[in-house]
């Protein structure tokens, strides 16, 4: 009798639908730093708004690189739900808070994969998951970084004004 | 006779039966007097497919929409008309076959990785 289960893919299962909650959490991600986006640009704070924006379009292509990988492996990638996210945010700094804590959940997302890959012993796509790993690292730092500038600048008088003009750096955008 | 060493049961409960054919790679399901027959992907939506309707919903909600489930098979013109019982009865079968796809795959790995 042949293997059809494996003739179909190498994934397990619960790998299989983790990858497509990945995919998910990843759309959702690209989705919040739209909306951060939008609210720096009407806020007059454009260099921060040319930085989420590239945030979100990398958050998406992470999630594309997941959708592929799925595919490759020979099992549906589900395009994603995506529900309404949070437009409204209190403060400049506030957004950069709800940033850092984003990329944390995604880091916590991720490593909770590695541990199932682990588990079930698909290395595989434990080895495919040490991208996402080292870029959660960077895009941690880089999250962090851009909240240090309100501790080392402050937002007294053209404090916020200069954050904005330095959010930029972190990754070396240009404002068009 | 090449039939018969090609059809595999998988499972079967008393509404219904289900083979592997290893001449086409297909999982036939006999179901409520239809014959259906699935790509292994297929089969594996069509499981999720099953699994995801809210029987809660069935057994709660007055209106009479929620008396019956249409589950429609992937990449088929076919579909099944369920009732509450008969879809507990579908789910029972389909996650039968599948402990069973699972099992023959986990014995592939361990028993005949260097027959080959």
């Amino acid at each position: 009798m042949k293997d059809l289960q494996r003739l179909r893919t190498s994934l397990k299962e619960e790998v299989e639908l983790a990858l497509n909650a990945q995919i998910k959490m990843e759309a959702e991600a690209s989705s919040k730093y739209l909306a951060m986006a939008s609210w720096c640009e009407v806020n007059g704070f454009l260099y921060s708004a040319k930085y989420f924006y590239k945030q979100s379009e990398e958050e998406r292509e992470h999630m594309l690189k997941i959708f592929h990988y799925l595919a490759d492996q020979g099992v549906m990638a589900y395009s994603p739900e995506v529900g309404a996210v949070p437009h409204e945010y209190p403060s400049f700094r506030s957004v950069f808070e709800t940033a850092l804590q984003s990329e944390i959940n995604v880091t916590h997302s991720i490593n909770r994969l590695v541990s199932l890959c682990r588990r079930v012993e698909d290395y595989a796509t434990e080895n495919f998951l040490q991208w996402f790993v080292k870029e959660q690292v960077e895009e941690e730092i880089n999250a962090r970084r851009a909240l240090e500038l309100f501790d080392v600048i402050g937002e007294e008088g053209i404090g916020r004004f200069t954050i904005d003009r330095n959010v930029y750096k972190i990754t070396k955008l240009e404002v068009e | 006779m090449s039939l018969n060493v090609s059809l595999h049961e998988l499972y079967r409960t008393s509404k219904g039966v289900t083979y592997q054919c290893d001449l086409t790679n297909r999982i036939v399901l006999n179901f409520a007097d239809q014959v259906m027959a699935f790509r292994m992907a297929d089969f594996v939506l069509f499981r999720r497919k099953a699994e995801r309707v809210n029987l809660h919903e069935m057994i709660f909600n007055l209106d009479d929409e929620y008396d019956f489930e249409v589950l429609e098979a992937p990449k088929s013109d076919q579909k099944l008309v369920l009732t509450l019982c008969d879809l507990v009865q579908l789910r029972d079968l389909l996650a039968g076959t599948q402990f069973t796809l699972n099992l023959n795959s986990m014995l592939h790995e361990v028993l005949y990785t260097y027959s080959y």
